[in-house]
């Protein structure tokens, strides 16, 4: 009976994700090998491939490399990311901690945050153009309000207990604001940075599609006007790849910090 | 022995201490909000009238509302763009909702199911709903499809990503409670794991919801001729600055009604949830 449980390795265990996956890929290519859907609308898995290698190195046909695009893209990501994080959380903290901030911003943080980033496109472009510039202010857009609001809820959920014992203590309320408001809000931060970061990816992509010369968003509007699917489904992979990576680099740093908090 | 050292006659130094945290709030706390709207819509009104960017003056924006509102945009009026708007993102929601949340609750349910589906979902997940656009005008043209198809995208992750966690992480103790009082598979299914699951599964359809209000936008600025995306895009074309403002205000007022729909639903689905702190 010992050998029964011992033979429960990584096949027995997922043999039937195996089986979804491959199904998933031979599917997708017999849809377009046996011409049900024509390879002007799709391209096979295999063609995607090719279109991938092709692209590490080769600029045609729309004029960069597949790195020369991510570096573009990644390169706004961070910068809007980062200006959003670098405000926002601040902002967020202040606001959950210090009542006159609360009612300075609160309001008008209100009116602007039902407003998606991706409605900040037109009126972005007539401002700035369609630079870098334009682009990092809406990617500062979509990173800085989860930043604000996670921040704020994670203040805001401190322990009253703890807040309690730190003024017995005789600490001031910029120090307890410091010792115990602020790290026991970085859970809720952490959460906002993950949330900030797939949104500026997302709205990324949305103002490349709309306006810009380079970068991944680009590449997949260009496939579409090329009517090339495979470097649209190169890029699609690419960007969600990345979108997975960042997330998952997070995730890592994340579990590091409350392990080391503990 | 070194308890006894310490000296417990001291007093607090004021008497009737109060909790910093307890004390009343300075009375001008109250009308800063006030003082913050004047402040900025005065900041508004001074920079678009120095012209240091182009922005309309928030006069102009009101009767650019007026005129958009009485009058039409692109051969339609204001109203039909906003129903465009509504009609498709209703849509592509009841159509990821009948999807997604039995996908996802199955896939919390069932170790098979999940390991058949979650691989190939799992490709799909991290690309942004956005990014679709490009291969749906491929597959789809420009007509009413590929825009509820995107939506559809936006708000089928989330659903199904909430769902399962929901129905995966579901109480176990309920869980063999309800078994061990006898209830057969189908009753721990809709009468313990379920309702275990709810708060999560809307938290998923509110998520879901809220993204593809912004896939809709998104894919109307793209390719459409009407909508409340081709409100602003339009406004860009025509280079008046004043449509642009009013639709993103437009775009605003309606995400706000449909937050605040989402959360009176909450309350009546999931009426046992604690009350939120924010």
């Amino acid at each position: 009976m010992n050998n029964v449980k011992l033979k429960n390795n990584f096949f027995t265990e997922n043999y039937l994700s195996i089986l979804s996956l491959s199904f998933f890929f031979l599917f997708w290519y017999y849809l377009v090998a046996s011409g049900i859907v024509s390879d002007r609308i799709l391209a096979d898995p295999i063609t995607t491939i090719q279109t991938f290698i092709f692209k590490l190195t080769n600029t045609s046909p729309e004029g960069a490399t597949l790195f020369q695009h991510l570096r573009t893209s990644l390169i706004l990501a961070l910068t809007g990311f980062s200006l959003g994080a670098v405000i926002g959380v601040p902002l967020g903290l202040l606001m959950g901690w210090y009542k006159p901030v609360d009612a300075l911003v609160r309001p008008l943080f209100d009116v602007l945050r039902p407003i998606p980033p991706i409605a900040w496109i037109p009126i972005s472009i007539f401002w700035f153009g369609i630079g870098m510039f334009s682009k990092s202010f809406i990617i500062f857009v979509s990173a800085f309000v989860p930043c604000v609001i996670n921040s704020y809820t994670g203040i805001r959920l401190t322990n009253p207990t703890l807040i309690r014992v730190a003024e017995v203590y005789g600490a001031s309320y910029r120090e307890t604001f410091f010792r115990v408001g602020v790290p026991s809000a970085v859970p809720m931060i952490f959460t906002g940075l993950k949330l900030a970061l797939s949104t500026a990816w997302m709205t990324l992509v949305a103002a490349e599609l709309l306006a810009a010369n380079e970068g991944l968003g680009y590449m997949i509007q260009m496939g579409r006007r090329l009517a090339r699917p495979d470097i649209i489904i190169v890029g699609m992979l690419t960007i969600g790849a990345v979108g997975a990576l960042i997330a998952s680099g997070l995730q890592s740093f994340d579990s590091k910090l409350s392990k080391w908090r503990s | 022995m070194a308890l006894n050292k310490v000296d417990i006659n001291v007093q607090p130094k004021e008497e009737g201490y109060v909790p910093k945290s307890k004390k009343k709030t300075f009375s001008y706390i109250q009308v800063l909000p006030v003082v913050s709207f004047a402040l900025a819509l005065g900041i508004w009104w001074v920079i678009a009238e120095l012209e240091l960017i182009r922005l309309p003056t928030p006069a102009e924006v009101i009767m650019q509302l007026y005129v958009m509102a009485t009058g039409t945009v692109a051969g339609q009026p204001l109203h039909f763009h906003v129903y465009m708007s509504l009609q498709r993102v209703l849509i592509a929601f009841v159509i990821a909702l009948a999807v997604g949340i039995p996908l996802g609750t199955m896939m919390g349910w069932n170790r098979r199911i999940e390991k058949i589906f979650n691989p190939i979902f799992e490709i799909f997940r991290p690309i942004p709903p956005i990014a679709w656009v490009p291969l749906a005008i491929l597959w789809m043209g420009i007509g009413e499809a590929p825009k509820i198809f995107i939506v559809w995208v936006g708000c089928f992750v989330p659903m199904v990503v909430n769902s399962f966690t929901g129905m995966r992480y579901a109480d176990k103790l309920l869980m063999d409670a309800s078994r061990t009082l006898g209830a057969t598979r189908s009753q721990q299914f809709f009468n313990v794991a379920l309702p275990a699951a709810l708060p999560s599964i809307f938290a998923g359809v509110q998520n879901g919801l809220s993204l593809g209000w912004m896939c809709v936008l998104a894919a109307e600025m793209i390719a459409a001729r009407e909508g409340a995306g081709f409100l602003i895009l339009q406004g860009m074309y025509v280079r008046n600055e004043a449509m642009i403002v009013s639709g993103m205000l437009i775009i605003g007022l309606l995400g706000f009604l449909i937050a605040i729909f989402l959360r009176y639903m909450e309350k009546v689905i999931t009426p046992w949830r604690k009350e939120e702190l924010v």
